[in-house]
């Protein structure tokens, strides 16, 4: 096996590994601690992809600044810390089911097609420029409209976790 | 170049231009004019006027835009029109509203995010691509969780607000992947690029086939289809009357718009010509019709036969809002323009109905404070203008003569029956039989029944009484008079790309 290989499933066992104690576990810092490992697992699948600046953001923005903000929630809304949380299983059959179902026929399309690939050589050895070119070229559209989803995202949390004063 | 062309894309870009701006100052204007909130109303209403405006200045434009990202055709006005003209009118609503007026320090909040949910589903009337169709969904469905939990004294406000969400996080994740199949089989995101593409090379149809479904999750979620409606009950139920009443009526057309133009542009086979005019056929018969028939059958028999057993009013118009997108869902089923003009003329009369009902049911639970169908005994004695109206709306809303809504339903059914699907015609219309009776439980409540205890007369002020006539004259003139209605529908339905 290559070397190449070896470490692309070591990326892989690290993001499901902690995905997985995301989901199972019932201590809520110990989830937002393995969302850290997931997220930098998914940060060296980037690498693999040759996708060197989406692979530096998701660096930046997931690991370094969503899990510290997820973790400092959780820190601040301190009751919660030693609480567990509601983490019942209903439904488990149906839901077995389904979501097997579901697996199965993803995996099953995964394997069966030929899916498209360009055999282009990359035009350049790093991304970030040509992306920038995109953003504010053909994709300038949606890479505003993005800036104005993340506004009323803003405004929202403001409005749903503003204090309201007692009506006197 | 592309400086060029996106320069001149902006020039076609100005009701959306006009809603951000909008949006910009009615927030800053609720930090300036802090105790009046009739300032940032006023802006919001002024703005979505002059997007109005701007609307109808694009009528006959038939373009794309930003690199064909975003169409500007009659569909897509036609569509920004029902979403501005439904924006109006609920403006007016918030502004009659106690439950809405009595959170005075969140007003401009609430209707800055009315006009971001206007902008992302112009977005999404327009979207001629699938990044744009996600980033206009996103737009929407983030405002509505938000004014869905306006009142968020009320638990069951705020209990509304988490099921949508999660229900919305599921259906886009499941939408995104479907995205992302396709995406893998074709290498674009274009409506028309992915029409060559798949016309092209024959992709693995399985593959297809799931990524096809796994979509219409996500559009199944904004127009509420089953089984994708499990959020619209409590949602209705717990929202404020006015946002309820928005989401009923321009999230799903900006949810059908989408539909109707995404189904048709990427999966029309230009190269069948050998049918009658004005149908059309499918790439390599993938019959993605059927799909939305089954849909269409499951969501109009559920919506109508659990609205029977429902005794909140809100929660039965919510229940009849599924079965009628279950309604529309039949004329994008027949492949035919015929059917696709009787949709677009449906909504334009489901606007003025439901619109009203909705209206009726906000004035009525703002005076006796309960939404409950025994809340309306006697109501046709104690304010015989509300309870007519109420009559009058819910009367449209089954589809009975004379009113607009039997013209809606008859331009269905004959497009149906045009298209040989006479099997769906009958479900449809055992269907509409099925709705008489829980509407019918209104009237009888609302004329044949005492109230009980207090007969405290209703009354309404003079404004809205003016609002209300607004909605229930084209109720009842569309009825009569209907063909600028029909030739507007007709109209609308060229769509960039497709010949």
């Amino acid at each position: 096996m290559e070397l190449y290989t070896i470490i692309f499933y070591v990326f892989a066992v690290i993001t499901l590994g902690a995905a997985a104690i995301v989901v199972f576990s019932r201590n809520i810092v110990r989830a937002a601690f393995a969302l850290l490992f997931a997220f930098f697992g998914v940060a060296g699948i980037y690498v693999f992809l040759l996708a060197d600046f989406i692979a530096v953001t998701q660096l930046l923005i997931y690991v370094g600044g969503i899990t510290v903000l997820v973790l400092f929630g959780v820190m601040l809304t301190n009751r919660q810390v030693s609480v567990d949380i509601k983490t019942g299983t209903m439904q488990t059959l149906p839901a077995v089911i389904l979501t097997s179902a579901l697996a199965g026929t993803l995996i099953g399309i995964f394997w069966s097609t030929d899916w498209r690939v360009t055999a282009q050589p990359l035009a350049s050895e790093t991304t970030a420029s040509a992306l920038g070119e995109l953003l504010l070229g053909p994709y300038v559209l949606p890479f505003e409209v993005a800036s104005m989803v993340l506004m009323v995202a803003l405004v929202g949390a403001a409005m749903v976790a503003r204090r309201e004063k007692k009506p006197s | 170049m592309m400086l060029t062309s996106i320069l001149e894309s902006i020039a076609t870009f100005v009701p959306e231009t006009v809603l951000v701006a909008t949006f910009c100052v009615t927030l800053v204007s609720g930090l300036i004019a802090r105790r009046k909130p009739a300032v940032p109303a006023a802006l919001a209403f002024v703005g979505m006027l002059v997007t109005l405006w701007a609307v109808l200045q694009q009528a006959g434009t038939d373009r794309t835009i930003f690199s064909g990202l975003l169409a500007v055709d009659p569909f897509a006005v036609f569509f920004k029109g029902i979403v501005t003209v439904t924006t109006l009118f609920i403006l007016l609503f918030s502004y009659f509203s106690t439950e809405v007026q009595t959170s005075v320090r969140r007003l401009a909040e609430y209707y800055a995010l009315i006009t971001a949910m206007a902008l992302g589903m112009f977005l999404m009337a327009g979207a001629n691509n699938m990044l744009m169709m996600v980033l206009g969904m996103e737009l929407t469905s983030l405002s509505s969780y938000i004014l869905a939990g306006f009142t968020k004294e009320a638990s069951d406000s705020s209990e509304a607000s988490l099921k949508y969400i999660i229900y919305g996080a599921l259906s886009s994740g499941l939408m995104l992947y479907g995205i992302s199949i396709l995406f893998g089989l074709t290498g674009t995101l274009g409506f028309a690029d992915l029409n060559h593409a798949i016309a092209n090379a024959v992709p693995n149809y399985f593959a297809l086939l799931v990524a096809t479904i796994l979509i219409i999750a996500g559009f199944g979620y904004k127009i509420s289809a089953v089984p994708f409606h499990f959020w619209t009950p409590d949602v209705y139920e717990g929202a404020p009357v006015t946002i309820t009443a928005f989401l009923s009526v321009a999230s799903k057309a900006a949810g059908f718009a989408m539909l109707m133009r995404f189904f048709k542009v990427v999966f029309i086979d230009t190269s069948v010509l050998a049918l009658p005019a004005g149908m059309w056929a499918s790439l390599y018969g993938f019959e993605w019709n059927k799909l939305l028939a089954v849909l269409s059958v499951l969501t109009m028999t559920l919506g109508n036969l659990v609205a029977v057993w429902q005794n909140n009013l809100k929660r039965l118009l919510a229940y009849s809002s599924i079965a009628h997108a279950g309604y529309m869902l039949m004329g994008i089923v027949v492949l035919s323009d015929k059917g696709l003009a009787a949709v677009l003329l449906y909504f334009i009369v489901y606007l003025f109905m439901n619109l009203g009902a909705f209206y009726v049911v906000m004035l009525v639970a703002d005076r006796t404070g309960s939404e409950d169908i025994d809340s309306y005994k006697g109501l046709g004695y104690r304010a015989p203008l509300l309870g007519v109206a109420m009559a009058i709306f819910l009367v449209s809303l089954t589809g009975l003569p004379p009113t607009a809504g039997f013209i809606g339903k008859l331009y269905l059914f004959a497009a149906l029956l045009d298209a040989r699907w006479i099997w769906l015609a009958i479900v449809g219309a055992i269907n509409s039989v099925i709705s008489l009776y829980y509407y019918a439980r209104v009237f009888r409540n609302m004329f044949l029944r005492d109230p009980e205890g207090q007969a405290t007369p209703v009354s309404i002020g003079r404004a809205q009484t003016v609002l209300l006539l607004v909605l229930l004259v084209p109720t009842l003139l569309f009825g009569l008079y209907f063909s600028p209605l029909v030739d507007l529908a007709n109209a609308s339905l060229v769509m960039v790309g497709v010949r």
